[in-house]
């Protein structure tokens, strides 16, 4: 360590800036040659053991439970069924849950992408008294536990009378997504050129025109990583569900899953089955959209 | 296009240059885009924090209509409050290794993805599979593996001859809480390894060349060119993490619902059991004013960063 002088090892530290905006394809390093191959299966077999979790979750969830129970849960299954899902989906009260799930998603995620933009456009291209300010205090948003809401919450909402109803969960929830959409927004925003925005505006197009019909086309990639992002954390979310929906009739897939994982504690393929069900969705929509939510994240918290 | 560039001239000989949105300088406008969602984070967080603060000051039990203004009671009391004694201990812990682990184990999967690897893209899909589930499922997971008499954990022990160490990794107070915190390490793991992977791919190749020319040792680029270009990715990494971690609480509510008997409790846990099992909602409320100012004066300086940032 020490053989490398102290002016060596502040160089590289100069040339921190460079090295960021070079083009990917200048260190993008060609992966050929036998190392590329003991480093891929060194990798693949880490790979696996990370995901073998859900994959003996899928693999037990088709079994049938006197399988299971008479050979282990470790052991390939001798036989296989679909029971394990039509148990779980009436049992655990899915077609309810899911339901409740996709409505507020429907209900809360364009609606939170939109104020949040509308709010970032105000903060990045428009001269906003007290911007500053307001940019602290909302990404100050970002670190506050749900915890110190709750209380209040959930007064709140029985006092309206939106204690136990889906929809009452769509305020606390906007508000909990809107830190980090705004941080993510606002800085796309302040990357596209002002002298668009001051072209259009001499054309005489209004600041609503402008934001509508420029400024949102043009921001279609971080829209859409913010949108799928808050979906899955919508999707995901458990306090507020868990303190605010008290009847059966109105839980989301996380409450359901817990009340389900409580009844089926015996019946260890049914569970399988029913946690699958529970994630099937957010899996499918990964892998679909794992583009946008891998380069989402990364922006989101690098540029962000 | 010809009228816009006249519009432009007759605009300059109006304007100074340099100003943009003239329109807005009143604000007004700015405010209508700004309004809608100041309103919700007001209304939906900014107030009710500033009410759990007075909560936190009162006696009231979370349904009567009357309650006592007691003052600090709640938070003196705090301090003989045994389980709050472990849920702290225990938040601290927790904050340590589901740090240290990840940024570990992510630093590593994103140096190995980063060398002569085929199939990144289908590699850190899958280590990044698990951050996509929701926590009660991720729970629901584990407990299943956990399940002292089927689960995969015990079976996969007894398979190997190791039936001895069997145990009911979840029912026991000497082993709660690290079995609650394996799996928050496996889902943690994902996302500094996706920055860790941008930020290696940002380094210029030419400085290990360079290194190597010199006769650097492998060792000693990692030390002095790695580790120094990746000092942003650590701070991000280390800051979101350590805001996230005081935010546990769906983990162990699902797993082992602070238990057995108190011995997985964190902050967050204990000040929902006060509020919605013991009606103390004026204790509770104390203690997430506690989780709140302690997640707030840590991350103040990840804010601040991200605030000027921007504002400059």
């Amino acid at each position: 360590m020490s053989t490398l002088g102290a002016s060596s090892v502040e160089q590289p530290i100069a040339a921190l800036p460079d090295a960021t905006v070079a083009p990917e394809g200048a260190v993008a390093r060609e992966p050929k040659g036998k190392g590329g191959i003991v480093m891929t299966i060194v990798l693949a077999l880490v790979a696996i053991f990370w995901i073998s979790p859900l994959v003996l979750l899928l693999i037990t969830a088709f079994r049938p439970l006197s399988d299971f129970l008479a050979t282990g849960s470790l052991s390939w299954p001798q036989a296989w069924t679909l029971k394990n899902f039509t148990d779980a989906w009436s049992i655990g009260n899915f077609a309810t849950t899911y339901r409740n799930s996709a409505f507020l998603l429907i209900l809360k995620v364009p609606v939170g992408v939109l104020i949040s933009a509308m709010l970032a456009f105000a903060l990045a291209k428009l001269r906003i008294r007290f911007g500053t300010a307001i940019m602290y205090t909302v990404f100050l948003g970002l670190t506050i536990p749900i915890y110190i809401t709750i209380v209040p919450v959930f007064v709140m909402m029985r006092s309206i009378g939106l204690s136990d109803s889906v929809p009452g969960l769509v305020g606390p929830y906007l508000a909990f997504g809107i830190p980090f959409e705004v941080l993510v927004l606002q800085s796309f925003f302040r990357q596209l050129p002002d002298e668009i925005i001051e072209a259009a505006r001499i054309d005489g197009a209004s600041p609503w025109r402008i934001f509508f019909t420029l400024i949102l086309p043009l921001s279609s990639p971080a829209l859409v990583t913010v949108l799928i992002l808050d979906a899955v954390s919508t999707w995901n979310e458990f306090l507020f569900a868990l303190i605010l929906l008290s009847s059966d009739a109105n839980k989301t897939i996380p409450v359901g899953l817990l009340n389900f994982q409580g009844q089926f504690s015996s019946n260890q393929t049914g569970l399988a089955a029913g946690i699958l069900i529970a994630v099937i969705p957010i899996l499918l929509a990964y892998l679909v959209l794992q583009k946008w939510i891998v380069g989402g994240l990364t922006a989101g918290a690098t540029k962000g | 296009m010809s009228t816009a560039t006249l519009a432009q001239g007759a605009e300059a000989t109006r304007t100074p240059p340099r100003r943009r949105s003239r329109l807005n300088r009143g604000g007004t406008t700015a405010w209508l885009f700004a309004l809608p969602a100041l309103a919700v984070y007001v209304v939906f967080l900014v107030y009710p924090a500033v009410q759990s603060l007075y909560f936190s000051f009162t006696d009231w039990d979370g349904l009567s209509a009357t309650y006592n203004i007691v003052g600090l009671e709640n938070y003196t009391s705090m301090p003989s409050d045994p389980v709050v004694i472990q849920a702290v201990i225990n938040n601290i812990i927790w904050t340590i290794v589901t740090i240290a682990f990840p940024v570990v184990i992510g630093l590593a999967l994103a140096m190995l993805l980063n060398g002569k690897v085929r199939g990144k893209p289908a590699l850190r899909m899958i280590f990044y599979t698990p951050a996509v589930l929701p926590l009660v499922a991720v729970a629901s997971i584990w407990g299943w593996l956990y399940n002292p008499q089927f689960g995969a954990i015990n079976t996969f022990l007894r398979d190997i001859g190791l039936g001895a160490f069997a145990q009911p990794w979840l029912g026991q107070d000497s082993t709660a809480l690290a079995a609650v915190m394996v799996p928050a390490i496996w889902l943690r793991v994902g996302f500094p390894m996706l920055l860790y992977l941008a930020a290696l791919q940002g380094i210029n190749a030419d400085m290990y060349e360079a290194a190597t020319v010199d006769g650097a040792s492998r060792s000693q680029q990692f030390w002095h060119i790695t580790m120094p270009s990746l000092r942003p990715a650590h701070y991000i990494v280390i800051a979101l993490s350590l805001i996230d971690s005081f935010k546990v609480f769906d983990l162990i509510y699902a797993m082992t619902y602070g238990g057995p008997g108190t011995a997985t409790q964190v902050m967050g846990t204990w000040m929902y059991f006060n509020v919605f099992q013991y009606y103390k909602a004026g204790y509770g409320t104390a203690i997430a004013v506690v989780i709140t100012v302690v997640a707030i004066a840590v991350s103040i300086p990840y804010v601040r960063s991200q605030t000027k940032e921007h504002a400059a």
